[in-house]
């Protein structure tokens, strides 16, 4: 009974999608919808509209910087939802885990303090270079993360000694929508309008930097808030 | 059928999506459940991206010497927020799992509903 | 050649689906999730689309199954 009700209910669901996807258009097709409405306009004015060659990046944090806005404001109150979640201990730093005690066998820590380095450059890397050629704000934030996990493991000393203080922990998790705060009023002073780019020919550097401004911020802000949803997770 | 041929990317997509949708529905595991959710989310991700490409095109950055046709930028934007979300996601459901596991002791939800 | 390259990355997201669906294990399915997200990334870089594939290699593959097993450490590892 509970079977065949199943297979009813995941039928009911596949059948009208793919009847839906056979009248689509071929994936490929130059003719789609997808092609010839804005996207066109975004292909031909982007790059010297945004000031970023990327044009992925150009759209993220330019022309729907809004949407960007609210993604890293969702992440955040993602951490902050974790945080409540969680049991505290009396310090309020988290308590109650099970991944105490357990040592770090030597090769793994050799390993992750010889790349270390190298993976921090290629981090800051595709923060950096992140509006010409494929990255961008967030896969920097990403692996400066995943470097951070690997260096907690190694490095950090348990709650009391933490590897980033708990304070300064704070206001990196904070970093990416207080960037996208200080940009937006820096674009309502300038154009009038919350998160707008000068749009005159000669104020091209002051878009890049505004661009840039906000990529380290998104980046950095990323970072620490994966950071600290694996301490979170691990408990103590 | 023919026409479903065609479009053969588009229907794996749906595949896969169904078979997140089995996961999530069937088995009684909270983190199983966890990771339907997540295959169902690649799959409509994939789906996305796939809708935007064209054929022999590239990747759209417009530098010197990059021509041809370029895949529409549009949908790649979408998809990475909505890669920002699911991690946003899964991480708050694995806190709440490991908090119901903390207070019932079980993660089965068929032992769940019965234990209130 | 093209062709034949995507339909087997489409078989083999496939299957690693219902192997997701069918192991008992808990890590084990997290291991497969985490493969499963590897080649979606190579897959959407076949496409043509470098920044999501780096995302989803970065987020998929890493972030979110060392959070799948950090909360299996802290509850059970096997499905009932």
């Amino acid at each position: 009974m509970r079977k065949s009700l199943v297979a009813i209910t995941i039928a009911a669901a596949a059948v009208p999608m793919l009847i839906g996807v056979a009248g689509l258009p071929r994936p490929g097709d130059p003719s789609a919808a997808v092609h010839t409405h804005v996207a066109a306009r975004y292909i031909a004015e982007g790059a010297h509209e945004t000031g970023a060659d990327n044009l992925v990046t150009g759209v993220l944090l330019n022309y729907r910087g809004f949407d960007t806005f609210g993604e890293v404001m969702i992440i955040f109150a993602a951490l902050a939802a974790v945080m409540a979640v969680l049991p505290r201990g009396a310090t309020g730093l988290p308590g109650a885990g099970a991944a105490s005690g357990i040592p770090i066998s030597p090769i793994v820590a050799f390993i992750i303090r010889l790349t270390a380095p190298f993976i921090a450059a290629f981090g800051a890397f595709v923060i950096f270079k992140g509006h010409v050629s494929p990255g961008g704000g967030f896969q920097g934030g990403v692996i400066l993360g995943a470097l951070l996990m690997m260096l907690s493991l190694v490095l950090g000393r348990g709650v009391d000694r933490p590897l980033i203080p708990a304070r300064s922990a704070r206001w990196l998790q904070a970093a990416a929508p207080l960037a996208f705060f200080a940009v937006g009023v820096l674009g309502l002073g300038l154009t009038g309008a919350v998160l707008g780019y000068p749009a005159e020919p000669g104020r091209e550097l002051l878009r890049e930097l505004m661009m840039i401004f906000l990529e380290i911020g998104i980046g950095v802000g990323g970072g620490a808030i994966i950071l600290g949803l694996f301490l979170e997770t691990r408990g103590e | 059928m023919a026409a479903l041929w065609g479009n053969i990317d588009y229907a794996a997509f749906v595949v896969l999506f169904c078979i997140g949708l089995y996961i999530i529905i069937a088995k009684q595991n909270l983190i199983k459940k966890l990771l339907g959710l997540n295959i169902m989310e690649t799959a409509v991700f994939a789906f996305v991206v796939t809708s935007g490409m064209v054929d022999g095109g590239t990747a759209p950055i417009v530098g010197p010497g990059m021509s041809g046709p370029f895949a529409s930028p549009l949908p790649h934007a979408m998809v990475l927020t909505g890669i920002v979300v699911a991690v946003s996601i899964t991480a708050l459901a694995l806190c709440l799992i490991i908090e119901i596991y903390r207070q019932c002791g079980t993660l089965e939800a068929d032992e769940l509903k019965g234990a209130e | 050649m093209n062709q034949v390259f995507d339909l087997v990355m489409l078989a083999l997201l496939i299957a690693m689906a219902l192997a997701v669906a069918r192991s008992k294990d808990l890590v084990a399915a997290a291991m497969i999730f985490s493969g499963y997200g590897l080649v979606m990334c190579l897959l959407w870089q076949h496409r043509g689309a470098p920044d999501v594939a780096m995302t989803e290699a970065a987020i998929g593959a890493g972030v979110t199954t060392i959070l799948v097993l950090l909360a299996i450490g802290r509850t059970c590892r096997r499905e009932k």
